[in-house]
């Protein structure tokens, strides 16, 4: 950390509006080279955090540094790039024209053609960026954080207004940026986005930071694996003394354990012989999510999830961990 | 960096059909009908020639206020918040913003002279044509200032409307339109000291081949202190929320 700064060094940062402290206090380290996704639902604090970490806006308390120095000062140096979220599109300039302009701005611009072709515009750069369709603009300002070549880019919930086809083309691009050993934190709603595009996720809730690693950890902080079969008949008043087991879940016939230590919870089953349809899942990362943002009542609130037959959490703590939940593209706050 | 900028900026403003309609075309469209409805002869020629410099003015008037207009529009399609993450720098933005705002006020300038020339035959030396258009040009710096005050200050809609009470006003109470002497009393004293009557004396001293008068130039340079402080302060406050 003495030779080379941080890309970012968020440390005890607050900033609060007259009506709620929309960021509490966050500490937020990445390292260079590092794709991170601050993923929370609508109102968490991601824009707020953004705006603090790109200086256009003060924090009331704590530090931000990038690059060592101050937000400010790295903008200057050219060393950030930002897609920011609202907006409307500039009018009456070309899409090359707005992209070769706002790179010569930084001191070691890709060349335009090269931001264009990243970006996927290349067939729109003459276009006017005004006259351009909702998914294209977003291309534009993707093109924009990236035109002066900068080793930050900031995106702040850069798919917000793509479907589905748009959006694999965003991330796809992005990531290919950040395989240039560019830093890259994106914010996002979206789950599945955070699980598919970042080497870590934070999230972050009522301003707080509530979990903070790679999806396995994340996974896993949130009460790991699920084990169930079927009980064939037996009592169930044993199950919750097996160890690892956090949580008890009897449906029907069948018992969900949630487990902290699966490989032991199955070998202390499999000596009962309780071993009829026995299946060990992954906490799926949504389940994952629910639990980390509900607050205090996180473990109870996953354990009872799974008895709520057709409620969004049930369908997601059933979903097979392999395959990705079908409702990719759900907004968390439709939960 | 700036003048990378800067052209930016006047492409964009010479892609705005309003601007070049409402802001090239109407000062020489009242300047032909004003000067060719009614008066005629020896008086016809002197109302020419100050008539050219009023509308001039006005338009010069127009298109420097117009500028605030696109910087509301600027900020609130949340232009002015993604130059804030480029290396650009706040003032470096203001200063190319005022730059292209001057040098916007030339078509509307140079295209009523065009007209006074051609059409309604107005003479003069060629050091005074010149002058004119750099005393004209120079002299819009005032109005530039205002405009980028509103519009740092303002929502766009806003902007447009005190924009266009401003350019109206202005033009009328400083004589652009008709003539300060057909005013009564109050409103020629008012008149006199007012930004865009200085403003015009810049012209009018031009074309009577005499220099704009001492006390023209310290009013001018009165209004251009004034809003030039008001664009100041409204680019920081906007700069906290923009």
């Amino acid at each position: 950390m003495t030779t080379t700064p941080r890309a970012v060094d968020l440390h005890q940062v607050v900033k609060a509006f007259p009506s709620v402290r929309a960021v509490d206090g966050v500490d937020l380290a990445i390292e260079r080279g590092e794709t991170v996704a601050l993923l929370g639902r609508n109102g968490a604090g991601k824009s707020t955090t953004i705006s603090m970490l790109l200086g256009l806006d003060e924090p009331d308390e704590g530090s931000v540094r990038l690059f060592g120095t101050t937000p400010e000062r790295a903008v200057r140096a050219g060393l950030v790039g930002a897609m920011l979220q609202d907006g409307r599109p500039i009018s009456r300039v070309t899409v090359r024209e707005l992209i070769g302009f706002v790179g010569r701005t930084y001191p070691r611009p890709m060349p335009v053609a090269e931001a264009l072709a990243l970006a996927g515009l290349t067939e729109q750069a003459d276009r006017r960026v005004d006259r351009l369709s909702g998914g294209q603009v977003q291309r534009v300002r993707f093109a924009l954080a990236l035109a002066g070549n900068p080793g930050l880019i900031v995106l702040d919930e850069p798919t917000a207004a793509l479907d589905v086809e748009a959006r694999q083309a965003f991330w796809d691009s992005m990531r290919a940026y950040a395989r240039r050993g560019n830093t890259v934190l994106f914010s996002t709603h979206y789950l599945q986005e955070a699980d598919a595009n970042a080497d870590r996720i934070v999230v972050i809730d009522h301003g707080r930071i509530v979990a903070d690693g790679t999806v396995e950890e994340l996974k896993r902080a949130a009460g790991g694996t699920l084990v169930s079969f079927d009980l064939a008949g037996e009592g169930s008043g044993w199950l919750a003394g097996l160890p690892g087991v956090t949580a008890v879940e009897i449906r029907g016939d069948r018992a969900s354990l949630r487990s902290e230590d699966s490989d032991a919870t199955v070998v202390a089953l499999a000596g009962r012989g309780a071993v009829r349809g026995l299946r060990v899942e992954a906490t799926s990362l949504e389940t994952a999510f629910l639990t980390l943002t509900s607050g205090a009542s996180g473990t109870d609130a996953s354990g009872t999830a799974s008895a709520a037959p057709g409620s969004a959490r049930a369908r997601v703590t059933t979903a097979p961990a392999t395959t990705p939940p079908s409702a990719t593209t759900d907004e968390m706050e439709s939960v | 960096m700036v003048l990378d900028y800067l052209r930016l900026e006047i492409r964009r403003t010479l892609r705005d059909t309003g601007f070049v309609v409402l802001g090239i075309g109407m000062p020489v469209l009242m300047y032909l009908l004003f000067t060719n409805l009614g008066a005629s002869g020896e008086d016809g020629a002197e109302w020419k020639t100050s008539a050219m410099v009023g509308m001039a003015a006005y338009g010069a008037l127009g298109a420097a206020l117009g500028t605030g207009g696109a910087v509301a529009d600027d900020r609130s399609s949340g232009w002015l918040r993604q130059l804030r993450v480029t290396p650009l720098t706040p003032r470096q933005a203001v200063t190319g913003r005022a730059l292209s705002g001057s040098v916007t006020v030339l078509p509307a300038i140079a295209s009523v002279l065009t007209a006074g020339a051609l059409v309604n035959g107005v003479r003069m030396e060629a050091w005074q044509w010149a002058a004119l258009v750099l005393l004209l040009w120079l002299g819009a710096l005032p109005f530039t200032m205002l405009g980028l005050g509103n519009g740092y200050r303002l929502s766009t809609q806003v902007t447009g409307i005190a924009n266009m009470l401003c350019t109206m006003g202005l033009a009328i109470v400083g004589g652009l339109w008709f003539p300060a002497d057909l005013f009564p009393d109050w409103l020629r004293t008012v008149s006199a000291y007012s930004p865009a009557h200085s403003f015009a004396d810049l012209g009018w001293a031009t074309t009577e081949g005499a220099a704009p008068g001492a006390g023209t130039v310290a009013v001018l340079l009165a209004w251009l202190v004034l809003f030039g402080a008001y664009a100041a302060h409204s680019y920081r406050r906007s700069a906290r929320t923009v």
